[in-house]
């Protein structure tokens, strides 16, 4: 059966209300934004992810190819905008193919949002999609229930709020695409400065009419780990070897085979 | 008032009151570290205050040198710790009106703190407390307690948002625990040394770095007060601040 | 010496008999019993009626700037229009308040009384209130509410300078939390204001390069921010400006009806529904 099963649903809030701790998901925390300018748009992240307190990833991706030039950034549930951006890729592709047309993003859009209104927000996917089509250069965002919104300039996730003071009072209409690229990192920054959510590295995408998407994975490092104090090798030996066994668990064979037997694959 | 717990299925549908009532605490992140060597004993502290997902403070200091040579923190719900802080502080005083300013012993500062904490057992200071200083013997000292007072001296002890990663690296690094000598198959321990003064900063500045990079409640700073027998020193070190 | 306050300067028991308790009751009818007190459940606040949002402020150079707007909310309806949440207390020290409206004018009336015994009663040392006493009396207040389970529902910044001359900037709210920094804001302000106010000054020793000019204009930005993205917000605010003039002496600049200028609402003209609708 396809879609996602509810099994274990009933079973797992009756375990919760006997005192089981509900397994927790990794959320991307998050500051995920976009901003348009004349000729094109830009999408940035963060690279944190969290569990709880804990940084469960110091570097992850949260920028997600949809379609060679519409890219999409996710916050929320990581699996979620993980598995969801996976799905509409691949239908985003067949659709392409079959209709032997490039995707548009509001095509995309469509399909994110019915299949996220379908699942009740059950999937906690929030993102930003933005990418250059046949009918120009687009951002837009959707939210794990279903709804969509529209704007020149859009932030998400926890660090939203930080990013969107910075895109209020620095945005304008005619950006250059050097301009939107640091508009959307300094954005981006004010989330990992200021929102615990977010941190480490920024990723940026950068769409343009008529070109090919440039995606910049790390484009700022400025989380750099220090250098420890102390060195933490140990002498071999310092671990104890409680039980020792070795096991041959398949049988090595050497032969020797000369080049001109070798079968080369001459096509490819 | 009650309300639904969300669900597909009309049959489960079951109500749980929610409780609408002030509440007292908060979470206020950091995290702390103490460590007694053999004629000192440091207290640290990263200095950075939480709430939510937000920054309240980048530098706001959570180490106190209460006078007689003694340092404490009290991590946690931040104005509980300053509360408990000043009332030990304001009973020291006391005391030295009383004894024609004699010093008051670690040990039985921490007694006291003991009661100060016990005192509120059905209301309690939400802290993690440390102290540290010298013994009658000069030895290095720091004592450490649970929100209600039950306490303990000791070789080392972290405690705060970041108490569980910093534990075990102090265990295995200040009391060499799980390392044995090489070429003893496992059956001689590391001997335990004193560490030297250089040695614990270290440690202190490495243990803080990596809570740093893994905890989302500790940065910005870090804050160590060093007691000796000639009194307190402080020293600082930034920390990451994302 | 027995260390009790209570016990200090009490006239002797032999000579003016035992001391009347009755009198720390001095408000409550002598046949009330704690039966008739219990009749009549004791109300604690638990939740804000009237709200104030954000304040938002920030030390400079030459002193501290804070503002807050003058919406008073009720729930999600705007009720009030003309509240002034920015309080003088003594001659150099401000005081922003946010949350609810009637606590708020609770601590205005403290801190009128605490500024009446101080200064007027109390002023034979020729010192007078700092930001600092002003500070730490406010969270005695807010952190022993609490203790008490009935707070004062608010967030509070208090401003001024130290004896010194520096700049003060410090918090406290309702569970009695408090912090400094150079930098502060409540509320929502705390979220879109901080991260603008700490572009400008990043680490909290920064203060000192950033003059008056720059941090109005940041601060004019945060309000606009505010108001473009807090619901519960208003165009209208109060500002407060602390500083010493040439001789170093105290100047307080007390604005009132700043209008939240150069707003944008452009970008509306052209947009067209929220996903596939066509221009």
């Amino acid at each position: 059966m396809a879609g996602l099963n509810f099994e274990n649903y009933q079973r797992n809030s009756y375990l919760s209300t006997k005192g089981f701790a509900t397994p927790r998901a990794t959320s991307t925390g998050t500051t995920i934004v976009g901003c348009k300018f004349p000729g094109g748009v830009v999408i940035a992240a963060d690279t944190r992810a969290t569990s709880g307190p804990i940084v469960a990833d110091k570097n992850c991706e949260k920028l997600h190819r949809l379609a060679p030039k519409i890219w999409c950034a996710g916050a929320g549930t990581a699996a979620d905008t993980e598995m969801v951006t996976q799905l509409i890729a691949s239908n985003l592709e067949l659709h392409a193919l079959s209709q032997n047309r490039e995707p548009r993003v509001i095509t995309a859009l469509t399909m994110l949002k019915q299949h996220l209104f379908k699942y009740q927000g059950h999937l906690g996917a929030y993102l930003i999609c933005a990418g250059v089509d046949p009918t120009g250069a687009h951002l837009l965002s959707v939210q794990a229930h279903g709804s969509t919104d529209i704007g020149k300039y859009q932030s998400l996730g926890s660090g939203s709020l930080a990013a969107m003071a910075v895109l209020e009072t620095n945005f304008r209409e005619d950006l250059t695409k050097e301009e939107a690229i640091k508009l959307c990192a300094d954005a981006i920054e004010a989330g990992i400065w200021n929102d615990l959510g977010s941190g480490s590295n920024v990723d940026v995408c950068v769409m343009e009419v008529g070109k090919d998407a440039e995606l910049y994975r790390n484009y700022l490092t400025p989380n750099v780990r220090s250098q420890k104090a102390r060195s933490y090798k140990f002498a071999p030996g310092t671990t104890a070897i409680l039980r020792e066994s070795v096991r041959d668990i398949l049988d090595v064979e050497e032969t020797v085979v000369s080049f001109d037997q070798m079968e080369v694959d001459t096509e490819a | 008032m009650q309300t639904t717990v969300a669900s597909e299925y009309s049959n489960e549908i079951h109500s749980v009151p929610i409780e609408h009532r002030f509440n007292p605490y908060s979470d206020n992140g950091g995290t702390v570290l103490g460590i007694a060597g053999e004629d000192f004993a440091v207290l640290a502290g990263d200095t950075r205050q939480v709430e939510g997902y937000s920054i309240q403070s980048r530098y706001e200091p959570k180490i106190f040198d209460v006078g007689d040579n003694i340092v404490m923190t009290a991590n946690g719900f931040a104005a509980d710790g300053v509360a408990l802080i000043d009332k030990f502080r304001q009973q020291l005083k006391w005391y030295k009106f009383d004894n024609f300013g004699g010093k008051l012993e670690i040990k039985s500062a921490a007694r006291y703190i003991q009661h100060l904490l016990y005192g509120k057992r059905f209301f309690p200071y939400y802290v993690s407390t440390l102290i540290a200083g010298l013994d009658e013997e000069g030895k290095g000292a720091v004592y450490s307690y649970d929100p209600v007072g039950s306490y303990e001296r000791e070789q080392c002890r972290a405690g705060g948002a970041a108490a569980s990663l910093i534990m075990p690296f102090l265990d295995n690094q200040v009391n060499f625990k799980n390392q044995f000598i090489p070429g003893t198959d496992g059956k001689e321990k590391k001997p335990l040394k004193y560490l030297t003064l250089e040695e614990v900063i270290e440690l202190v500045r490495d243990a803080f770095s990596s809570a740093t990079e893994r905890h989302i409640y500790v940065g910005d700073g870090l804050e160590i007060k060093i007691v000796t027998k000639d009194g307190v020193r402080t020293e600082y070190y930034p920390l990451k601040r994302d | 010496m027995n260390h009790d306050p209570f016990q200090w300067g009490r006239p002797s028991n032999e000579t003016y008999g035992a001391y009347n308790h009755q009198i720390a009751n001095a408000g409550v009818p002598d046949n009330t019993t704690h039966a008739s007190l219990d009749a009549f459940p004791k109300m604690h606040t638990q939740q804000p009626i009237i709200t104030g949002t954000s304040v938002i402020a920030s030390k400079f150079n030459n002193g501290i700037i804070m503002a807050a707007d003058n919406v008073g909310s009720y729930g999600s309806l705007l009720r009030f229009s003309n509240i002034e949440r920015l309080i003088k207390v003594g001659s150099e020290t401000v005081v922003g308040l946010s949350g609810d409206v009637s606590d708020m004018q609770q601590i205005e009336r403290i801190l009128d009384e605490l500024e009446t015994s101080e200064e007027v009663y109390d002023n034979d040392g020729g010192d007078y209130l700092r930001a600092a006493n002003v500070h730490e009396y406010l969270s005695r207040v807010m952190y022993n509410r609490r203790s008490k389970m009935n707070p004062l529902w608010n967030s509070i910044i208090v401003g001024g300078f130290y004896r010194d001359r520096t700049p003060f900037l410090k918090y406290v709210d309702l569970v009695g939390v408090t912090y400094s920094s150079s930098t502060i804001a409540t509320g929502f302000g705390s979220h879109l204001a901080i991260p603008l106010l700490r572009n400008l000054i990043p680490e909290d020793k920064d203060y000192v390069k950033v003059d008056e000019q720059q941090i109005t204009k940041v601060v004019e930005d945060s309000m606009r921010v505010l108001f473009y993205r807090d619901a519960r917000s208003g165009d209208k605010y109060s500002q407060v400006i602390i500083k010493l003039d040439e001789e170093g002496k105290v100047v307080f600049e007390f604005t009132k009806e700043v209008k939240v200028e150069n707003q944008s609402w452009r970008f509306a003209k052209d947009i067209r529904g929220y996903g596939s609708s066509q221009q």
